[in-house]
């Protein structure tokens, strides 16, 4: 009861804060970025990565404090949101599909009511496919015609590695996916040592780490989980042009585009991993107007120079997204049809032997 | 090469480059002297100031810190014998033993010479990374990673003791605990109970410090207000220095073991620890002294942890791996400053690379030096009793271990660790197998699942698998030669006793309670197991069978040797029930108010300080804390029922 009221009071503090002064609502206050990863993950490194351009574009120039709650495979920082994040947008939960994924399988120990938040702003978070050298696949449409079993690595079926094992799926791909490891960077190593042959990457790694193996001619980058266009996410993605999306490379092999409910799991999953991947979640009772004062940040942050010339050496340019139709996206995403949640529930727990 | 070599040099010696290096060392020095924080708590309180320096500068910084942090911590280990990071457990055991007879200065002194020697072993192969290193972290595939991790247990098994079944008992504990959390075959939480905090599983700082540190601090506080024997001197270096020449090949076999550590990504410092002592160990012809001031362990545990850290920054740079978790913490500050580590670092950046080495080559020998200097003056904080230490110490220790996830989780799970260490330490188990057995429960599961997945069973004649066997192999061998030739009986591989020279001593109770407590624990988790899929119930199985049958031979053995003892440790009792009552008042009331009732009793009761003095210090250490946990941007725990403070 104690908290009932004290929330209400803050609402009401915040939204006589709000009429009050608007340009500058964000004066003299810190915005809480919570990660909830360890520090020098790539959650956290792009926290700080965007937390000057936020301190410079927010009305007010608010210090950004980016926090770290590591714990429970995000779900213990999530939680610990969940209970404390005040409702006046200066509380942010900064977060991936191991977040999401959780949430929408609706596993034990999820106390975070993510389908009810706000969404302040979003950054996509791409990836790349590709195959080692020496399985003569040169193309997305040959990796059928591969002259070795397919072996991908990942961490757990569960969680970041579901879009991966779906997209397998949908292109109904023969892949032995070996599962366990401690993290994209362990997998990438056995990739190089030739232990697996087929590997997703993020953006950044995949710039860095991966472009260097395809110039030296030990790697062939395959395809890329696509970016959103009219709610279908099948357009080609910024982070290399060159390469189609999964979309296309299933109507390159198939004839048709992809339809069922294979394809619907994977949209859902996966656009909350690559397309919105990075999402700064607000409590749910923020007021619309701090959320368009986020929006309008972006929008500057988008057209700041400085900020294009960074994010064109970190991701290729990618650009960060805000406003109701990003929101709007996010929520359906987060909320699947039953027959999308039955579907990933029979998969993951006949072929991954995940119990709920 | 060389020239880039030299340029980095005259780089890092502007004026204001080497006083953040040596800033930077000296946060590193505080933390890995203060038990249960250490080099990740010291890069993180560090981390926001580099944001503030070129970025040569910044990096120079957190080198300070991280590549001290394993020769400062030898000091709380030898002089108060609570690790000052898990990574030193074992000069907690030889050096507080050693300390102990008045032989302070020889332990510290081939401790931090051999920190020295590692952290220069580390620089030399971070140096000769570019073009060699490379190759040897793509060599090392999985299986040739789980051969490591056998080859660890091997030699941890050279702990196991005089008493082999609880030796063995212990180990098998340690394994169990490591089991705890995901999977990694499978996607089962193990013995989770339904917690979000088991998730993850037991953080290995909270074990170290609640299985070897809580169990101390409450010796100590029991001791209360009067000093242990007398005061430790830390005088006449020469003999460590002489101690050192003649174990430096020891030294240097131990930091190569631990630059493969550093190699092996996600395996900590710990895990190269053990391995050097157990080789300390098996290399020793009189082993009758482990356990009870072993120079030689000393002298390998130090030698292994600082070229891990360092080593750590190999696959850090090569391959943007993280060796280690402050080397995680390190990558996200060279993210920051725009360096993407990989293939093209080496080309694209080389001052940036020698900048490194000369940091950690340089805090290596400066660091060594300042520690020499110091201790004296440390030791003679020894003569102060030793209640009024462990105030603090605890209080540091809650604060270390709140670190992991800032959740209550952490602090009851140290209480309830320390609980443990304490039983285990009085029921004559020791501990050292069991903490070995966590640190590599988890390593061996993983690597051995994906190996047999990898390859199925053809990885077992890979030559780099080979080799490494070969490193058991061998010496079994030539043993048994000897053996032979000798035809003498079968030498007992009974070494060592740590819990003796710790000052443990049996007690029989505490024995009946601790076999009846392993087999509740062990015939639990074989029933919970039985739910598993059958991938993540083989590893298990592996330590809960021997676990049960073990542990009831010891309660039957226990029931028959019975005697009500109870009474002796009463007084440690009675210790260990306050702090879990302060656990459990934090959880409800928050942490301002417990915390001051818990000084006030420790100091005005069980330190007996007087009543002025023992307000004004307990009102600094109480400010002290509040302090360290702003600085570490931990919000302090809240209470759940109604919170006061």
């Amino acid at each position: 009861m104690k908290y009932m009221t004290s929330c209400a009071v803050m609402a009401l503090l915040a939204a006589a804060n709000v009429a009050q002064a608007q340009d500058g609502y964000f004066a003299g206050k810190t915005v809480d970025v919570v990660v909830p990863f360890g520090q020098g993950g790539a959650t956290y490194v792009s926290a700080k990565f965007l937390e000057p351009f936020f301190e410079k574009h927010l009305p007010g120039n608010p210090e950004v404090s980016v926090i770290d709650r590591p714990g429970g495979g995000s779900i213990l920082g999530a939680n610990w949101f969940q209970q404390n994040a005040k409702d006046d947008g200066t509380t942010l939960l900064f977060t991936t599909s191991s977040t999401t994924t959780p949430f929408v399988l609706g596993q034990n120990g999820v106390e975070y009511k993510l389908s009810d938040y706000r969404v302040a702003y979003s950054h996509p978070f791409s990836s790349v496919a590709y195959v080692s050298s020496d399985i003569s696949v040169n193309s997305a449409a040959e990796i059928k015609n591969a002259n070795e079993q397919l072996r991908y690595g990942g961490i757990s079926a569960a969680a970041s590695d579901l879009p991966s094992l779906l997209s397998f799926e949908v292109l109904d791909l023969d892949v032995n996916s070996i599962l366990g490891f401690n993290g994209r960077g362990p997998v990438r190593l056995a990739f190089e040592q030739g232990e697996l042959n087929l590997d997703y990457q993020f953006t950044p790694v995949y710039l860095t780490q991966v472009v260097p193996s395809v110039e030296a001619g030990s790697a062939v980058p395959l395809w890329t989980g696509g970016s959103m266009e009219g709610g279908v996410l099948k357009a080609r993605d910024s982070i290399a042009p060159e390469l189609p999306s999964v979309y296309e490379v299933y109507e390159d092999m198939n004839g048709t585009p992809p339809s069922g409910v294979e394809w619907d799991a994977f949209q859902a999953i996966a656009s909350i991993t690559y397309a919105y991947g990075l999402t700064a979640y607000a409590h749910p009772d923020t007021p619309q107007e701090v959320l368009d004062l986020y929006a309008a940040a972006v929008e500057a942050i988008n057209a700041d120079p400085e900020f294009q010339k960074a994010s064109q050496e970190v991701t290729n340019g990618a650009r960060l997204n805000a406003g109701p139709e990003t929101e709007q996206a996010i929520k359906a995403a987060l909320s699947p049809s039953q027959e999308v949640k039955d579907y990933l529930h029979t998969l993951l727990t006949e072929k991954f032997g995940v119990r709920f | 090469m060389f020239e880039h070599a030299m340029s980095a040099l005259s780089d890092l010696f502007e004026p204001m480059r080497l006083l953040v290096l040596f800033g930077g060392m000296l946060v590193g020095m505080v933390f890995g002297m203060l038990p249960g924080l250490g080099g990740v708590a010291a890069v993180s309180i560090l981390l926001p100031f580099i944001y503030y320096l070129d970025d040569y500068s910044g990096l120079a910084m957190l080198l300070g810190a991280v590549s001290i942090v394993y020769t400062s911590d030898t000091i709380t280990s030898v002089l108060l014998g609570a690790p000052g990071s898990p990574a030193s457990a074992p000069t907690a055991i030889e050096g507080y033993a050693l300390a102990k007879k008045g032989r302070a200065a020889r332990a510290l002194g081939v401790g931090f010479l051999a920190s020295m020697v590692g952290g220069l072993v580390g620089a030399t192969v971070l140096f000769v990374a570019i073009p060699v290193a490379g190759p040897i972290v793509l060599l090392l595939s999985t299986p040739e990673l789980f051969m490591f991790a056998v080859v660890g247990l091997v030699f941890a098994s050279s702990m196991i003791g005089e008493n082999l079944a609880k030796g063995l008992a212990a180990a098998c504990l340690g394994l169990f605990l490591g089991a705890v959390g995901p999977a990694q075959a499978a996607a089962d939480f193990r013995f989770t109970f339904g917690q979000v905090y088991l998730l993850d599983g037991f953080s290995l700082t909270i074990v170290a410090l609640g299985m070897f540190g809580v169990a101390e601090v409450i010796t100590m506080l029991s001791v209360g207000g009067g000093i242990s024997g007398e005061a430790m001197k830390v005088a006449g270096w020469k003999d460590g220095f002489r101690d050192f020449w003649v174990n430096k090949w020891l030294v240097i076999r131990s930091a190569i073991i631990g630059v493969f550590g550093g190699f092996v990504p996600a395996v900590g410092a710990s895990a190269s620890t053990w391995v050097a002592y157990g080789h300390a160990i098996r290399s020793t012809k009189d082993k009758s002294q482990f356990g009870k001031g072993e120079i030689r362990g000393i002298a390998a545990a130090e030698g292994a942890n600082n070229a891990t850290v360092i080593s750590d920054l190999v696959p850090t740079v090569l391959f943007s791996v993280p060796g280690g978790p402050a080397a995680a913490i390190f990558l996200g500050a060279l993210f920051s400053f725009g360096y993407y580590p990989g293939p093209r670092m080496i080309t694209e950046h080389p001052d940036l690379m020698f900048l490194m080495v000369w940091s950690v080559a340089l805090t290596s020998v400066v660091g060594a030096a300042i520690c020499f200097a110091i201790s004296p003056a440390l030791a003679k904080l020894t003569r102060i009793p030793f209640g009024i230490i462990a105030a603090p110490l605890i209080l540091i220790m809650v604060i270390g271990a709140y670190q992991s996830t800032s959740t209550m989780g952490d602090i009851f799970m140290l209480f309830a660790l320390g609980a443990l260490g304490w039983v285990m330490k009085h029921a004559d188990w020791p501990r050292a197998p069991a903490l070995v057995g966590f640190v590599l429960a988890k390593p061996m599961e993983q690597y051995f699942w994906l190996t047999n997945q990898i390859h199925g069973w053809s990885w077992v004649t890979r030559p780099g698998v080979l080799i490494i066997a070969s490193v058991i192999i061998i010496p079994l061998v030539l043993g048994g030669i000897r053996k032979y030739r000798a035809r003498k009986d079968a030498v007992p591989v009974a070494d060592a006793n740590a819990e003796k020279a710790m000052g443990g001593g049996h007690n029989h109770s505490v024995g009946l309670f601790m076999a009846v407590l392993a087999s509740f624990a062990f015939v639990y988790g074989a029933w919970e197991m039985m739910g598993f899929n059958p991938a993540s119930r083989l590893f298990p199985s592996l330590a809960i069978g021997p676990g049960i049958g073990l542990s009831l031979w010891l309660v039957y053995r226990g029931l028959r040797e019975y005697r009500p003892d109870l009474g002796r440790d009463a007084s440690e009792l009675t210790i260990l029930a306050a702090l879990i009552f302060y656990g459990v008042a934090v959880w409800a009331i928050g942490i301002t108010v417990p915390t001051a009732l818990l000084l006030a009793w420790m100091l005005l009761i069980r330190a007996k300080m007087r009543l002025w003095t023992g307000l004004i210090y307990g009102t600094v250490i109480f400010v002290f804390i509040q302090v360290l946990f702003g600085l570490l941007r931990g919000d302090a725990p809240i209470g759940a029922l109604f919170n006061i403070g």
